[in-house]
């Protein structure tokens, strides 16, 4: 009972839907506002994204006639619990939910999961400008899939060149060499592979110089362009939270190591330092860069980011 | 084990032969008599099949049966016979059950055609010649059966000749086979005249340690052969053009059961007969000082899985037919087969073995659908379809359950396998140290991916967008085709969420049988047979995975985490979701409320699936134009790259071996 008690908590509470969401929201609140004052502009308040999704939530669910119902209604659902998954299994720090079952391909793979349903419920719209958004966002899951990949192997790799495997997958195999060895971004050959993953980290959440799939200026939202109502507002809710789950990946993947003992105290760190992620990859773009067009998406993914990836890989397969 | 089971094999072919034989005589005048004979054979053989999954997979106990009790005497193996180990079975099972779901299928798929008889015929036949070939304890006899196969499968692909291109797609499909046959047959005389035997657990005896260059040129007939069966690169232009115009029925044995056989030969070859994949870790782990030292075989296979898969999934990207899409994507995933099955460990064969389980289950299931979609309106052009979601709302469910199978998306079958495939490629490059491997790893991961695109393309085009006018009158297939789809769609679900059981109960022990030589040889020949040759006995190994994936576990907490969103999205709002136009989908559109921002009133504008990923294409437009103008369709060119094959693998083999 306790069992199922603790379970609940997980989901529910930590490191589940309550602390991800409200760490997402701030995440995506502080984003818009940096930019704005990059832009100097003064920003909509820290809150505002929760506002939107509270707003969204009152609103009436429209569903056009070309839509196939349940899945125009399942699919952001679907995402959603997809990602808060994701996030069930990324340790944050040194204290992880179900890390003896975390793997870096199913994370991989349960991150596409999170596309895959944006993707089917943009297609269940039936609208022709939902179409081109879903066959964008489709490109840019392929591009930031193989300097991801390359990232992934990189780190396998790294933390288990000692086992007698020679490589690892799982997560907390990777967290606990990062424990005894140093983190990741210290070791000077995975430092491209860190920037290539810091690459990675916009074009997946879709953020502004990457957000060739939702451009509202060309193609209305692309694959939200029919959704109204709580689903659009769970879609927005999934993007903010997926911000925090990329950087708290990303921390795992690089920075782990660096506990302090408590863990309401290492999840303040992970915070802290997502916080940062954010500013760099995000914000900054964000601010300085105009979109970039669908095929430079792909062009620039697949040489420079992936090229990135690909150094570090062949550096730690030469043992350095 | 009974006595009486020793029979249940070639039984279990017979009666596959003989259905084929009293439908021809007597389903010429009654249609429900010939369904009966075909349904009666089909069901007898899986009956057959299964009741020997027990003792075989379960206990570990192999079945030889010499025909006419033609025992070997003297050492010498003349006679006719079936070796059934856990390998041949499970290729077995694969075979029975997918012929059931086919012929349940043709029932109702097959209604508006005529001349059925021969198409009970030709498939009852087709069905018994796989059967034998896996459970063959010769080679000749493989080459018999691979014969039959070959000749039932091209009719079949004809069968429906007033088809556009039916009769060109067999025509390829024809020369082209004849070539891998002969391919095959070469392989055979060769052996034959040095080893003067043709029986499978002899040879395995006899062949390892026999060091001349007419069994390894042999090797290299064989290998092309039987990759050509399978329709491994460059041989698969001819799947395409065979499972374009194919009924969806026999679409399903082509890439579900015909690509197994070869795939089957390919592990028998290479594990028990010539034992040169190299199946000790102790070796392998040994290489870590020097890269180079592994097996030459093994990179060979290897390779080709790799260039295969690759290739294969990037062609379907330019396909506008939805059977010739799914033909591609049955070559690739056959791909990520063979290149596992090349990395020789044991966790490699087992993810091989697992994958072309479920490649028959998850491909199986797209045909049938496809086959659906093609029974209900008539059409297979993805460039004209769309829609169809709200018209067949049954089938939409099974597509995207297949679909999502064969991307690899958790919780299906084809992440289970996959998964383990990713797992076998970086591990060995871990242990081998070599960074070939690596790049295998990288490649099937972005092959999935891009798998995952194309699949999102035909959803797109096909069941998704808006309803093509001319369209608008489609119907839900019956029931009874639907039936077998569910069957299929239900074992993706089943043999992805308990992957640990049939690693269990199917996939170790299939790995040790292929494996094990040494019990294959004594199994046939007396125990003690291979230990005369040398033959060192089998050390069974066990499989470390270096991830960790709880398909159960995750399920539990996707479905906990999907509960409470939905508690907390009820709770948060009233969320009725009406949907404003459900109601009046009968009346003319108001232009007002139509599916587009500006208002205006809606045109049937589907986005081209060929261009739908069109910033990715953009950027290997020249790699797109090449290999469009290498893929001519001119079948002298297709005949001119098989020949090519066999002459890389015979000038490979003879410098490396």
């Amino acid at each position: 009972m306790t069992n199922l008690l603790w379970t609940m908590f997980h989901v529910l509470v930590f490191p589940g839907v309550l602390f991800c969401v409200v760490i997402g929201v701030l995440l995506a609140g502080l984003d818009r506002k940096l930019v704005a004052r990059m832009q100097n502009r003064v920003g909509p308040p820290l809150l505002q994204p929760w506002y939107d999704f509270l707003k969204c939530c009152g609103k009436e669910t429209i569903i056009p006639r070309h839509a196939r119902r349940s899945l125009f209604l399942a699919a952001p659902v679907l995402g959603f619990a997809a990602l808060i998954t994701v996030a069930l299994f990324v340790p944050v720090l040194s204290c992880s939910t179900y890390s003896t079952s975390a793997d870096l391909v199913v994370i991989l793979y349960l991150l596409t999961v999170v596309g895959v349903s944006m993707i089917v419920g943009a297609a269940a719209s039936g609208s022709p400008f939902a179409g081109v958004g879903l066959s964008r966002e489709m490109v840019a899951m392929i591009s930031y899939e193989l300097p991801f990949v390359l990232v992934i192997l990189a780190v396998g790799r790294m933390a288990g060149a000692t086992t007698p495997l020679g490589v690892t997958f799982s997560l907390q195999a990777i967290v606990d060499w990062q424990a005894a060895n140093g983190s990741m971004l210290f070791h000077w050959s995975m430092i491209p592979a860190a920037l290539a993953m810091l690459f990675v980290i916009p074009c997946e959440i879709g953020m502004h110089p990457f957000d060739i799939a939702e451009a509202e200026t060309e193609i209305c939202e692309g694959t939200l362009a029919e959704y109204s109502g709580p689903p659009a507002g769970l879609f927005r809710l999934t993007h903010c939270v997926k911000m925090y789950i990329m950087c708290a990946l990303f921390c795992a993947m690089f920075l782990g190591g660096i506990s302090t003992g408590y863990a309401a105290l290492d999840a303040l760190v992970v915070v802290v330092l997502s916080v940062v992620i954010t500013f760099v990859t995000m914000s900054v773009p964000h601010a300085v860069c105009a979109r970039f067009k669908v095929e430079q998406v792909f062009k620039f993914y697949w040489t420079v980011v992936a090229g990135l990836a690909l150094i570090s890989l062949i550096l730690v397969w030469l043992g350095l | 084990m009974y006595d009486f089971m020793y029979h249940f094999p070639v039984l279990a072919i017979m009666v596959l032969f003989l259905g084929a034989f009293i439908a021809s005589l007597v389903g010429r005048r009654n249609a429900v008599i010939r369904n009966a004979v075909v349904l009666i054979a089909m069901v007898t053989s899986l009956v057959l099949i299964l009741s020997l999954v027990k003792p075989i997979l379960l206990e570990g106990q192999t079945i030889t049966y010499w025909l006419s009790n033609w025992e070997p005497v003297g050492d010498w193996a003349i006679g006719i016979s079936l070796e059934v180990d856990a390998l041949s079975l499970f290729f077995a099972l694969i075979v029975v059950v997918a012929v059931f779901v086919s012929g349940v299928y043709s029932f109702f798929y097959m209604d508006r055609d005529d001349s059925l008889v021969n198409y009970y015929t030709l498939f009852s036949m087709l069905s018994g010649s796989v059967l034998g070939l896996v459970l063959s304890g010769d080679l000749f006899n493989m080459f018999v059966m691979i014969e039959i196969m070959t000749f039932t499968a091209v009719a079949l692909t004809a069968f429906r000749n007033t088809y556009e291109g039916a009769l060109e797609g067999a025509f390829k499909y024809l020369v082209v086979g004849s070539l891998g046959s002969t391919s095959v047959l070469i392989g055979i005389a060769l052996i034959y005249s040095q080893m003067h035997t043709l029986n499978l657990a002899q040879l395995a005896a006899m062949l390892p340690g026999y060091d001349s260059p007419v069994t390894i040129i042999a090797f290299a007939f064989l290998f092309v052969g039987f990759g050509s069966k399978a329709f491994l690169f460059p041989f698969h232009p001819l799947a395409a053009d065979a499972h374009a115009v194919a009924p969806a029925s026999i679409s399903l044995m082509i890439s579900g059961v015909l690509t197994k056989c070869g795939v089957y030969g390919i592990i028998r070859l290479a594990y028990t007969v010539y034992q040169n994949v190299d199946v000790n870790v102790m070796n392998a782990l040994k290489s870590v000082c020097n890269p180079m030292n592994a097996n030459f075989v093994q990179y060979f296979i290897t390779g080709v899985g790799v260039v295969t898969m690759f290739i294969c999934v990037t062609m379907a990207f330019n396909q506008h037919n939805f059977k010739r899409l799914l033909a591609f994507h049955s070559i690739s995933q056959v791909g990520y087969v063979i290149t596992v099955i090349g990395l020789g460990s044991a966790l490699g064969l087992s993810a091989g073995l697992f994958h072309a389980m479920n490649h028959t289950i998850f491909k199986g299931l797209l045909f049938l659908t496809a086959g659906a979609v093609q029974h209900a309106t008539g059409s297979l052009d993805l460039d004209e379809l769309g829609g169809l979601s709200k018209k067949m709302p049954g089938t939409c469910a099974l597509f995207l359950i297949g679909a999502a199978s064969i991307s690899g998306l958790p919780p299906f079958n084809g992440f289970a396998s996959k998964w383990m495939i990713y797992q076998a490629a970086f591990q060995k490059a871990g242990e081998t140290g070599n960074f070939f491997f690596v790049v295998v790893c990288v490649a099937a991961l972005i092959t999935s991916v891009l798998t995952l695109a194309s699949f999102i393309k035909v959803a797109q085009s096909v069941f998704f967008g808006q309803l093509n006018p001319k369209f608008a009158k489609t119907r839900e297939v019956s029931l009874g085709m639907r039936i077998p789809m569910w069957i299929l769609a239900i074992l993706c679900v089943v043999t992805g969420l308990f992957p640990d059981k049939v690693q269990q109960w199917l996939l170790a022990p299939a790995t040790s049988a292929a494996m094990n030589a040494a019990g294959y040889i004594d199994a046939a020949m007396g125990q003690g047979y291979a230990a005369s040759f040398s033959i060192p006995s089998f050390q069974p190994q066990s499989i470390f995975l270096s991830g960790a994936w709880q398909p159960v576990m995750w399920l539990l907490l996707l479905v906990s985490v999907t509960l409470a969103v939905c508690i907390v999205a009820l709770l948060g709002s009233d969320d009725k979701a009406p949907a404003i136009s459900e109601t009046n989908t009968d009346t003319p559109a108001d232009p007002k409320y139509e599916s587009f921002f500006s208002g205006e009133a809606s045109v049937y504008s589907q986005v081209g699936g060929s261009d739908l990923f069109w910033g990715f294409k953009h950027n290997w437009r020249h790699y797109f134009s090449f290999m469009h103008n290498w893929h001519s369709g001119v079948v002298n060119d297709y005949t001119l790259y098989g020949a090519a094959a066999i002459a890389v693998a015979l000038v490979l083999c003879v410098i490396f071996l």
